[in-house]
């Protein structure tokens, strides 16, 4: 394999390989029955993949290192940053051929690539592929509907989910039993625990997630049934902010982001909330699943062992709706079919159930329900992987259109300028539906 | 001897096809590549300006709309809030830039102990990678774990300031960032200037009684106004086109407090994938900048007349 692992230390990718040696000799079967699935690969050419450079990045070398042990097959890996993803992908889809068998796209990407047709449908590479049943649908993040203009179960194959990041609560287990709390399945109940551990500067009782909002906050809106957007039964489209309901989501994020949370709330990412919780200064949290095995880790955290992780809150239980935040894994068009084939051949390997669960050892995401039942009960990874078991149900991918980014960019403005009283929520949520609706109408859909 | 003229058909003859016309000919081929490199962008981004641009099964569709992004632009919620950010922050950071940067190379020119120690510790901020100075400030500023609330906190400070998490506050912040990081491009080429003056002429000014106010006010300023000019205009320029830093310090937050048009623009061109507009704003950016420099020009000219 290639030695450029991006922003990860050789020690980082040796930590995963370490870990996914140690969960294989721990379990015999399980290494037996991947070398044995690996003699159905055939003899491969050598192929080249864009990844990016994400904190489950360990793992997934991992597994192509082992790919490359059992299978002989070479693949060379491009580690890019998160932002300069969408830039080489869209070179290399309209390049005259592609440097890359094998492209990650993430899920806030895959409305204009499936769009746009630069991509090759996986069943014109493999007529007899079929997407298995364990592998979570993330909103039907592999298919898309050229009739409708977005993801929908009838339509073409033209990736395979290969991260199944989602939105998870993360709590501190050992104060929450202390103080006889249950983990909480609504906003309610997540205000009165933030209401209860509240100390600062010591204790934050709760923070949001203020840059970008849109991610996060999605989880709210969907929850309140105010989608930003939504198809309806009769093929009109609604916009979520319209309704009462939108408001009071708006409502409820702004106080649960500012009431319990440090003052610079209106400045937090997604390091500063892992900062904060790991290092014993916040009571509860709501973000990205892909977060967990850094608080297992001694390095960076001092809370290791005493984490829950459940599903997001909602505004009742049954309506909890945490958003995906996912990657599929797709091959150019301009690509000659033995250089797709071989690029869909790791990914096969890579989707198989067993393989999933040495994927999860090495660090990564799986993205099989399958393997996350099996892993839940696991003494290291079970904390977090029983959560990502018990989110499937309840997950809500945002609606991927090609407008989309137009939505999210409202989202994030309006919101945030909500969030330092810039203009009030009643404001925001105005200034919203209004631009999400020309947008909608721009673009030649039916809003009702 | 008369001038030959170029609006004269045989001088201008005389001078393209005649003896020593080589000098012209020699250069032409640079000059051609020159133009077709900065022409042919240039022309695109025209041509992309005035169209929707989509990606349609694997083709680029191009439908051509004129002036449709106007319309475009009067919906644009950000551009003006990021227009009005941007001259902000461009006229703070030069005016500040250039008097700090003055004042270093003034006071270190006249310092004969240590001397290559200040020039080289003042410019080490120009050799950081904006990327890294916006790391690096946002760990200053950090409010639950920055070395700025860390020396308040023991220095008994009660009210600690937001920094980058306060709307009000927040563009002030990026400005001090600059300010930092480009102080040292301003005091470089102003030492030079300063550096370039004749001993002999600040000899004369002190034989005849200027104390180092009327020193600096009647013979270095006076002397030093075409490189200042030049090194505003350079820095406007420079600043006009802020990203990195902000990008990595605030992301253009909180709410719209620092938005700057080049993080617009790469917004609408890599978030939105709107490339026919961002193009327009591009335009936008580059025929206002262009103005500006010609403004620019005719100004300074004024400005060295009137100083003699």
């Amino acid at each position: 394999m290639n030695k450029r692992i991006g922003n990860f230390s050789r020690r980082d990718f040796l930590k995963a390989i370490g870990a996914l040696s140690a969960g294989l000799a721990a379990n015999p079967l399980l290494n037996s029955s991947i070398r044995t699935l690996a003699q159905d690969v055939m003899s491969q050419p050598p192929i080249t993949i864009l990844i990016n450079d994400s904190p489950w990045f360990p793992g997934f070398a991992a597994m192509v290192e082992l790919y490359t042990e059992i299978t002989g097959n070479e693949i060379n890996l491009d580690v890019t940053p998160f932002p300069g993803m969408l830039d080489k992908t869209r070179n290399a889809t309209q390049a005259g051929e592609s440097e890359y068998d094998a492209v990650a796209i993430t899920e806030q990407n895959i409305p204009f690539f499936y769009k746009s047709g630069l991509l090759k449908p996986i069943l014109e590479i493999d007529a007899d592929y079929t997407l298995d049943e364990n592998i979570i649908s993330y909103g039907d993040a592999a298919r898309w509907d050229s009739d409708l203009g977005v993801n929908g179960p009838n339509g073409t194959i033209l990736g395979v989910p290969i991260n199944g990041n989602i939105q998870l609560y993360y709590y501190r287990r050992d104060l929450f039993e202390e103080a006889g709390f249950e983990a909480p399945k609504t906003f309610d109940e997540m205000e009165a625990i933030a209401e209860h551990f509240a100390n600062p500067p010591r204790m934050f009782g709760n923070a949001n997630r203020a840059n970008p909002i849109w991610w996060e906050f999605g989880a709210y809106i969907d929850s309140y049934d105010a989608e930003y957007v939504r198809l309806e039964d009769d093929g009109s489209w609604s916009v979520g902010f319209e309704r009462p309901e939108g408001l009071e989501a708006v409502q409820r994020w702004l106080t649960l982001g500012r009431t319990w949370a440090p003052q610079n709330y209106a400045d937090l990412g997604q390091a500063d909330l892992l900062a904060l919780m790991a290092s014993g200064r916040l009571a509860q949290v709501h973000m990205v699943g892909a977060a967990a095995p850094n608080y297992d880790n001694p390095e960076i955290s001092i809370v290791g062992g005493n984490m829950g992780a459940t599903v997001v809150p909602g505004v009742t239980a049954e309506a909890r709706s945490p958003r995906t935040g996912m990657w599929v894994m797709c091959h150019p068009d301009n690509l000659p079919d033995e250089r797709a084939a071989a690029g869909l051949e790791f990914v096969k390997w890579l989707t198989t159930k067993d393989n999933q669960l040495a994927y999860a050892k090495a660090g990564a995401i799986p993205v099989r329900q399958d393997t996350y039942e099996e892993l839940a009960t696991d003494e290291v990874v079970g904390w977090w992987t029983s959560a990502f078991a018990e989110s499937t149900p309840f997950l809500h991918p945002e609606t991927r259109l090609p407008e989309t980014p137009l939505i999210r960019d409202s989202v994030s403005t309006r919101m945030a300028q909500a969030y330092v009283d810039e203009i009030s929520a009643e404001e925001a949520v105005s200034l919203m539906a209004s631009e999400i609706r020309t947008v909608m109408e721009d673009a030649g859909y039916s809003v009702s | 001897m008369a001038q030959a003229s170029l609006t004269n058909p045989t001088d201008m003859r005389a001078r393209l096809f005649g003896a020593g016309s080589f000098k012209y000919w020699s250069v032409a081929p640079l000059l051609i590549i020159l133009v077709i490199f900065t022409a042919l962008p240039i022309i695109q981004l025209l041509q992309m300006s005035v169209s929707e641009l989509e990606f349609i099964e694997g083709e680029l569709v191009s439908e051509f709309i004129g002036l449709g992004q106007l319309d475009n632009l009067a919906k644009d919620p950000i551009a003006g809030i990021a227009i009005k950010n941007t001259l902000v922050f461009v006229v703070a950071v030069v005016l500040i830039e250039t008097f700090t940067g003055f004042a270093l190379a003034v006071a270190i020119s006249r310092t004969r102990t240590f001397s290559i120690v200040y020039r080289s510790v003042v410019i080490i901020p120009l050799l950081i990678p904006p990327v890294a100075i916006g790391t690096m400030w946002s760990l200053i500023y950090d409010y639950n774990y920055g070395l700025i609330t860390t020396i308040l906190i023991e220095l008994g400070v009660q009210y600690l300031p937001l920094w980058t998490a306060d709307p009000d506050l927040a563009l002030i912040s990026v400005i001090i960032v600059d300010v930092w990081h480009w102080t040292s491009f301003m005091f470089l080429i102003m030492l030079a200037g300063i550096e370039s003056i004749p001993p002999s002429l600040l000899e004369a000014a002190r034989v005849d009684g200027a104390n180092e106010f009327r020193m600096i006010r009647h013979v270095i300023l006076p002397m030093m106004a075409p490189t200042i000019l030049v090194a505003m205009l350079l820095r406007t320029i420079l600043a006009f086109k802020v990203f990195d830093q902000i990008f990595v310090l605030t992301s253009g937050g909180p709410g719209t407090a620092t938005q700057v048009i080049s993080m617009h623009i790469y917004k609408v061109f890599s978030e939105q994938f709107r490339l026919g507009y961002a193009a327009f704003l591009s335009l936008l950016v580059a025929a206002f900048m262009t103005v500006f420099v010609v403004f620019y020009f005719w100004a300074s000219r004024v400005v060295r007349r009137r100083l003699g």
